[in-house]
């Protein structure tokens, strides 16, 4: 489990992942490649089109959902693109929401209840209770007025745990009921998405993630004391946080892929402010992070360790989502549930300009002033060696595109000289070869990088299905069928998609879906082989592995 | 805002087969009543929200079977209950006898915290038949029964003329609330940092 962290000899890391990568050799198309028809088992044909079907329904199904949005009229409007303009996914999400049509933080329909007919027609519902049948959390609708459909939802656990058995998924029509039991609290998703179980499995345990970020395991000794404990009463205020959480849950590549990002900066401008954490880190700080939005900018832990990316992922919504930390600074009772479920930490938060933020944990309560002192040093150095600016660029840019995608090593991505390899992609959209996006995940660093999502993957709704096809990808090269395989390509009527795994890492790619096969494999490979000439500009190198 | 908290509440309703127990939840929660008898099955749920004094409480009612076939919901059903309802028909004597064992499996299921305390009340129902006169249960006999018990409080209820069931019910959610547990119990740790035990293992040397 422990991987070699050996400080800061492990800067050198990123070399040893080219290396390695490079021994791999690249993807041929003469071998290994996975596609219906080709000259692999038959078993392995069905299972491929089998899953192209489950997709291509799924996909079906996602673009009725957009037609039948009638309450939300612009929801897949195919304007304002946010792709083009430099802002990373997370950005985009905060605009789509901006601009009042997808997403509106807090929650909706509050007034709905499971006698209303447009609260049954929502296509995924997220609910919490206890034990005993008390509602704690609904995704649409009043909980209080959800009671009794609460107290349903117990029984039907209750029948079930009394015969020495676990709920863990009922299907009814084309309608999934995940259930997932932590503790004394019961974890439950009605929705019609076609997410794959272990996906709404792994959103279940986010959310139950969140609230502990919120409350801590304290809760359940709560419930051990009383059974009748109303921990609903625990979470005013907290709605706007669980509902950025589940909109996430539609975007958010950390969602399945368990790795964070990184905000693109050029390796001595991190540097710096990796240096600045580490200067007041030494002084009681257990965590020190320089973050915008989900992403990282550096972050200094205790003997080199990093936070796990469930907690920084967790941290990082709950600070993002709630607008009172953007205007003053704040010191919060959190509990990293992987780093200890049963305690408080205490967080510092503070921005430091419209998109920075720095987070300070320290175990002591008594530490706010202390905190506040260590952030007036880190923001002089920072201000003093200009890279909060070149942070803010950063976030203005946005992340890597796919139109850039370079094969000369001396173009730093940061420096964007597009230099562009164009190769009979006339009547393709995106980028070389048709390429709309990649997504890749370094296996040693926990981190990944995803393009930007530029037209034709401009809307809400393209990225949303997108997000869901890689999702589907995913899961079925994880599970025990899919996951002795290296390689996936299909095609359907939305894109050509490739996944390609090898020890250092994992490449999801979208292409046209006219784009040429043996076209886009070598693009693929090109996208590796630029991502890891940007490596030390897009991936936080020299930070260890969290061990716990 | 200056109104409190809401607060939630679980009622469970226990008695035997036909004593009224869906009839009386039926009147409380919707104000209808029905001569037609349609056997619960496993459970119905049902919520109204209420004022008790300066507190809103939305009261979530387990209607749950009074015929043994349909009782198959097991164990954690009873969990976390804040009151539990004992409902009789004052014309069936059996259904009287009975509820002293509705309390035993309650208290052994539920398991409360605080089993001597915990906020019961009985009900007689159907005191309208006959004008009374096919009673078998006496008034007296019933509040006998419920004072040996730790004073429960006692309600002679009618679901069909709608006699006495909201004051049952009202008396119910205050019991239930006065039973409710204090809240500065939950209190997390904090973590000693002097306490190395959550900190990384260290992979190799240190120095
Ligand atoms: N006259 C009269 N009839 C009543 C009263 N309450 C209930 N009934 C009748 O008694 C019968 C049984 O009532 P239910 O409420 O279904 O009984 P229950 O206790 O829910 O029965 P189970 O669900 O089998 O446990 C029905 O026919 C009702 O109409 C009452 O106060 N007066
Ligand atoms: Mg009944």
């Amino acid at each position: 489990m422990e991987r070699s962290g050996n400080g800061a000899s492990s800067s050198s890391s990123g070399k040893e992942i080219a290396d390695a990568a490079s021994d791999q050799g690249s993807i041929d198309t003469s071998e290994s490649v996975q596609e219906p028809g080709s000259s692999d088992g038959e078993a392995k044909q069905a299972m491929e089109n089998k899953e192209d079907e489950e997709l291509s329904r799924g996909l079906n199904e996602i673009s009725i959902a957009k037609g039948q949005s009638d309450g939300n009229p612009n929801r897949s409007s195919s304007g304002e693109s946010s792709g083009t303009n430099g802002a990373g996914g997370e950005e985009m999400a905060r605009r789509v929401s901006h601009d009042g049509n997808s997403w509106v933080p807090g929650k909706r329909h509050a007034d709905e209840d499971d006698s209303s007919e447009s609260w049954r027609k929502h296509k995924k519902h997220f609910f919490v209770l206890s034990n005993a049948g008390k509602p704690i959390y609904s995704r649409y609708g009043d909980e209080h007025k959800l009671a009794g459909f609460s107290a349903t939802l117990q029984a039907i656990m209750s029948f079930v745990i009394t015969s020495g058995d676990c709920l863990q998924l009922v299907r009814a029509g084309n309608h999934q009921i995940v259930f997932l039991v932590k503790g004394p609290l019961y974890l439950v998703s009605i929705n019609s998405t076609e997410e794959p179980y272990q996906a709404m499995k792994r959103q279940l345990e986010l959310l139950h993630g969140q609230l502990f970020l919120i409350l801590t395991k304290a809760v359940e000794r709560c419930f051990a004391k009383h059974a009748t404990f109303d921990m609903k009463t625990l979470l005013g205020g907290t709605d706007i946080v669980l509902s950025s959480l589940v909109h996430s849950f539609n975007w958010n590549f950390t969602v399945f892929l368990h790795a964070y990002a990184c905000l693109p900066l050029p390796y001595a401008a991190r540097q710096t402010a990796g240096a600045a954490l580490q200067d007041i880190a030494e002084s009681g700080v257990l965590f020190a992070l320089l973050m915008s939005g989900y992403k990282v900018i550096n972050m200094v832990g205790p003997r080199k360790a990093s936070l796990h990316p469930d907690d920084l992922f967790l941290l990082s919504n709950f600070v993002s989502s709630s607008d009172s930390f953007r205007t003053t600074e704040s010191f919060s009772p959190v509990c990293l549930p992987h780093y200890n479920p049963n305690a408080f930490v205490y967080a510092y938060v503070q921005y430091l300009t419209e998109s920075v933020y720095l987070v300070l944990i320290s175990t002591s309560l008594d530490s706010f002033y202390h905190l506040k002192d260590c952030r007036a040093r880190a923001e002089m150095i920072l201000k003093k060696s200009r890279v909060l600016g070149e942070m803010s660029r950063s976030v203005e840019r946005g992340g890597l595109r796919v139109k850039d995608l370079s094969l000369d090593s001396q173009n730093g991505f940061t420096a964007r000289k597009p230099d562009v390899v164009r190769e009979n992609t006339k009547t393709l959209l995106g980028g070389p070869a048709g390429l709309w996006h990649f997504l890749y995940r370094s296996t040693y660093l926990d981190q990944y990088v995803a393009s930007e999502f530029t037209p034709p993957l401009h809307t809400y709704a393209a990225q949303k299905k997108l997000f869901r096809a890689y999702q589907r990808i995913h899961f079925s090269m994880h599970d025990e069928n899919g996951g002795h395989h290296k390689m996936q390509y299909r095609r359907d009527e939305n894109y050509v998609l490739m996944y390609w795994r090898t020890s250092d890492f994992e490449l999801y790619a979208a292409f046209d879906p006219l784009a040429e096969k043996s076209a886009a494999i070598r693009v693929s490979n090109l996208v590796c082989q630029w991502l890891r000439n940007l490596e030390s500009e897009v991936f936080l190198l020299g930070a260890t592995s969290f061990n716990w | 805002m200056a109104s409190r908290k809401r607060t939630l509440l679980k009622a469970i309703i226990l008695g035997d087969s036909g004593v009224g127990k869906t009839s009386l939840m039926n009147q409380y929660v919707n104000k209808k009543f029905s001569n037609q008898y349609k056997a619960t099955i496993g459970a119905d749920f049902l919520t109204k929200e209420v004022q008790v004094e300066d507190r809103l409480v939305t009261m979530q009612i387990w209607d749950t079977a009074g015929q043994e076939r349909f009782q198959s919901l097991g164990v954690a059903f009873y969990r976390g209950a804040d009151c539990c309802v004992l409902v009789y028909d004052v014309n069936v004597m059996k259904s009287f006898d009975n509820l002293d064992n509705w309390r035993e499996e309650f208290l052994i299921q539920a398991s409360p915290s605080d089993p001597e305390n915990f906020p019961f009340i009985v009900l007689g129902n159907k005191v309208d038949v006959d004008g009374g006169n096919s009673r078998v249960v006496s008034e007296k006999k019933a509040k006998a029964w419920c004072a040996s018990k730790g004073n429960i409080p006692y309600f002679e209820t009618s679901a069909k003329e709608d006699y006495n069931v909201e004051a049952a019910f009202q008396c119910i959610a205050k019991n239930a609330l006065r039973s409710e547990p204090e809240e500065d119990f939950y209190l997390p740790d904090t973590i000693d940092i002097t306490n190395n035990n959550r900190l990384p293992r260290s992979s190799g040397c240190e120095c």
